[in-house]
């Protein structure tokens, strides 16, 4: 009798351990005592590492461990939309959507009543005393201009009303008075540069004003140019590159001064289209004979690596003599009168008076650069987008003190401790300011009835409701105004 | 008065009376500390010397003449023959005070019971000690409703009418009425500057501001800024200047205000009520509108302090199972 058969488990176990010490290196330390007791059903991959299975089967979480619900919270989550993830599904919007959306300026509200007897703004009433405390109406050409500048601002409130129309008040006769004097001088005299600075409360209308100054301007014919944000001009979010030849090193933004040259030509069309240049500008780029001044933009614009040379060469061609008057304004003006976002070659920032643009524009504001035919440079401060400026807050309250012919103990001086931007002291030193306050109350009641008209303000327009606005709005700002009676924020 | 000399005399009358187990227990109460002091009659605290203007006149006996009464009689048998009359006719109650307050009112009343008497609501408002504060007074258990009486009979007294007021009723009332009274303390009448400032000063929450106000066009000037640098919401501005717009002066006066302290919710609501004060300066008859739009009465409401045990005011912990 052959010996009854042993049992085939021990035997099996014992091949497994067999074959395991022969498949792995001989280094690695084998626990064959987990091999002896795994079951063979269960994983193959690595008896003694549990990882894998667990990765392949995450154990479920122990239920009755959570603790007990916030009295008075729901446990019931019936808010929609928001996934545990907290994640959209929703497609974020293309790149420059939001930004375009934040920008956009929007002229026109088809559901706002026309005014009737609105009159429009035109070269010969825009000077004119008449028009002083009325709302008047922006010719479409002039729109499309001061729109092609970026004169209109979002934050402004224009998508209110049926078309553009604007206030003016005390502020604006005065600018045009400014106008005036600088078209027609007394018998003998030249064409004279104004500067100023516009200052003023938040929400006083200091765009608003170089808006209509810009329109005023626009429509006696001259030349408008616009830099409408400062800030874009120093954030540091366009290319630069130094000026050849220029020490101290300069910079230039050539696409910026390729937009601006784009815009000064939409602007000026019909002026550039009918000057022929008449200086003879050595380019990097060819210039046709008796080229006109469109075509001569134009050439920067198509390459805005000679954009800077065609802007020189523009600036000069403007101001030949026999030209027409230069209005030059700016938006912002605390933004260039410290260091700018840039860093030069030795990774320093870049003061914002050496960029060529931003230069451009100090030198004329602060009377180094005459305009040759008359002009007015204007520069608004901001109240709400505006980094701290100390001279540029000495300067505005040294003018102010200067025009009130304040006796010298009153008037304010520099604290010697603290540190000074002298760049931006010495190029404010004497510009002047032009301060818009707020309206008063026959302007208000002025402004709230072209609200009415234009069925925003569904109210009687009386001395009561007039004056209760008005101290409502701070005396008349003409932005808390429109919030006060209009927007209701 | 011969009330402070009575427990003396009493002592001394009845010094021989004395029951031994009283004596031992005071003696076991209060050990070796002050034996030269037994006390067995009264089980209370001793009393303060109270201030009695009006008790009914009432006579003590004369102090015992030994030398007469007892002719013949010596010792216990001379005791035997006194009688013991004390100053007070509520003597033998426990704590007399509250008693001889009461007696005394009645037979106040008694005497002055015929003068004219004046309705209940026309007669001066006069604020009542209360009872706890009577109970300090005189350091007596005195129940809720004899003290109820009592202020029934007080406000009896107080309808005599006014004109006719014996001094010795007004003297009586004294004693039982608080240290003030509502009317006591008058506010100096605010006035109008030479310069036609008429200032005013209001508190809410944590805030408080002082506004002058002066006949103008309307202008606002807080801290030195104006009305929409300093209050950002139109519904802030509105509240500032609340008290003019509701009477529909806001064109009349010009408003300077100081603000302190707070939020800005706070400070404007401050604003409302020292503007409005400020204006009922320049025209009183307006206090009834003022009160109407709700800027006369100081809001209270603070914010509630944080206890401990608690997360915030009032906010428990999380329940924590285990």
């Amino acid at each position: 009798m052959p010996p009854p058969p042993a049992s085939p488990w021990p035997l099996l176990q014992l091949r497994r351990v067999c074959r395991l010490s022969l498949d792995r290196p001989a280094s690695l330390p084998v626990d064959t005592r987990a091999c002896l007791f795994a079951r063979p059903q269960t994983a193959k991959t690595a008896c003694f590492s549990t990882s894998p299975a667990r990765w392949a089967n995450p154990s479920p979480k122990k239920k009755g461990l959570v603790a007990a619900p916030k009295r008075g919270t729901r446990t019931l989550n019936v808010k929609r939309g928001k996934r545990a993830s907290g994640q959209s599904t929703a497609r974020p919007p293309a790149v420059g959507e939001r930004k375009a959306q934040r920008k956009r300026v929007v002229l026109s509200n088809n559901n706002a009543l026309p005014v009737p007897g609105l009159v429009d703004l035109d070269k010969s009433n825009a000077l004119s005393d008449d028009i002083r405390g009325h709302v008047m109406g922006i010719p479409d050409l002039a729109v499309d201009a001061l729109r092609a500048v970026d004169a209109f601002k979002p934050t402004q409130g224009w998508r209110l009303f049926r078309r553009p129309a604007t206030l003016i008040r005390t502020e604006t006769a005065r600018l045009a008075g400014l106008v005036r004097d600088v078209q027609a001088p007394a018998e003998g005299q030249a064409r004279a540069t104004v500067r100023r600075i516009l200052t003023g409360d938040r929400l006083s209308g200091k765009s608003t004003l170089l808006l209509q100054g810009l329109a005023v301007a626009w429509l006696q014919g001259w030349v408008v140019v616009n830099l409408p944000e400062a800030k874009d001009l120093v954030n540091g979010h366009t290319d630069y590159a130094p000026l050849p030849g220029s020490r101290p090193a300069q910079y230039t933004q050539d696409t910026y001064t390729a937009s601006l040259l784009s815009q000064m030509v939409a602007a000026n069309s019909a002026l550039f289209a009918a000057t022929r240049v008449v200086t003879k500008p050595t380019l990097p780029v060819p210039l046709p004979a008796t080229a006109t001044l469109k075509q001569l933009a134009e050439l920067g614009i198509a390459s805005p690596e000679a954009s800077w040379p065609v802007f020189v060469a523009l600036w000069a061609e403007l101001t030949h003599p026999g030209r027409p008057p230069v209005m030059l304004t700016l938006d912002g003006l605390s933004h260039i009168m410290r260091e700018s976002d840039y860093l030069s070659a030795d990774v320093k920032p870049i003061h914002s008076h050496d960029l060529t643009l931003v230069r451009h524009f100090v030198d004329h504001l602060s009377g180094k650069v005459p305009l040759p035919n008359g002009g007015i440079v204007l520069a608004a401060t901001s109240t709400s987008n505006a980094p701290s400026s100390p001279a540029l807050d000495f300067s505005v309250l040294l003018a102010k003190a200067r025009a009130r012919n304040a006796h010298p103990s009153h008037t304010p001086t520099w604290n010697p401790y603290r540190v000074v931007d002298q760049r931006a002291m010495e190029c404010l030193a004497n510009v002047d300011t032009l301060n818009v306050s707020g309206l008063s109350k026959e302007e208000a009641r002025t402004i709230m009835e072209y609200y009415a008209q234009s069925g925003l303000l569904r109210a009687k327009v009386d001395e009561k409701l007039v004056a209760e606005k008005w101290s409502l709005a701070g005396m008349g700002n003409v932005g808390e105004l429109e919030r006060t009676s209009i927007r209701l924020v | 008065m011969a009330r402070g000399e009575l427990p003396r005399n009493l002592h001394r009358a009845f010094r021989g009376l004395r029951r031994p187990q009283c004596e031992r227990a005071t003696q076991s109460l209060r050990g070796s500390l002050c034996p030269a002091a037994p006390r067995c009659l009264s089980t209370t605290a001793p009393r303060p010397a109270e201030i009695v203007e009006s008790q009914e006149n009432f006579t003590a006996a004369p102090p015992i003449d030994f030398e007469q009464q007892g002719k013949g009689f010596t010792g216990k048998r001379l005791l035997k023959t006194l009688r013991i009359v004390p100053a007070s006719p509520s003597y033998f109650s426990a704590k007399p005070t509250f008693t001889d307050d009461y007696i005394s009112l009645l037979a106040l009343l008694r005497r002055n019971a015929t003068l004219p008497t004046i309705p209940k609501a026309e007669a001066p408002k006069v604020i009542w000690k209360t009872i706890d504060q009577y109970r300090v007074m005189t350091n007596e258990p005195v129940r809720n409703m004899r003290y109820h009486n009592m202020l029934h009979l007080l406000r009896r007294l107080n309808c005599i009418h006014p004109g006719l007021m014996p001094q010795e009723v007004r003297d009586a009332m004294l004693r039982y009425k608080k240290p003030s009274q509502p009317g006591d303390i008058k506010a100096n009448p605010a006035v109008i500057d030479e310069l036609g400032r008429a200032k005013g000063v209001g508190r809410r929450k944590t805030s408080s501001a002082t506004a002058w106000v002066i006949e103008g066009e309307g202008e606002v000037l807080i801290n030195g800024k104006s009305i929409t640098s300093f209050f950002g919401r139109l519904h802030d501005r509105e509240s500032a200047v609340w008290a003019l717009k509701a009477t529909e002066r806001l064109d009349k006066y010009n408003v300077w205000g100081l603000v302190s302290g707070g939020g800005v919710t706070g400070q404007a609501e401050a604003l409302t009520l020292a503007v409005a004060k400020a204006l009922m300066v320049h025209e009183p008859a307006l206090k009834p509108a003022l009160r109407r739009a709700g800027c006369v009465t100081r809001d209270p409401r603070k914010v509630e302090r944080k206890k401990p045990g608690h997360v915030k005011s009032r906010k428990m912990p999380t329940w924590v199972k285990r």
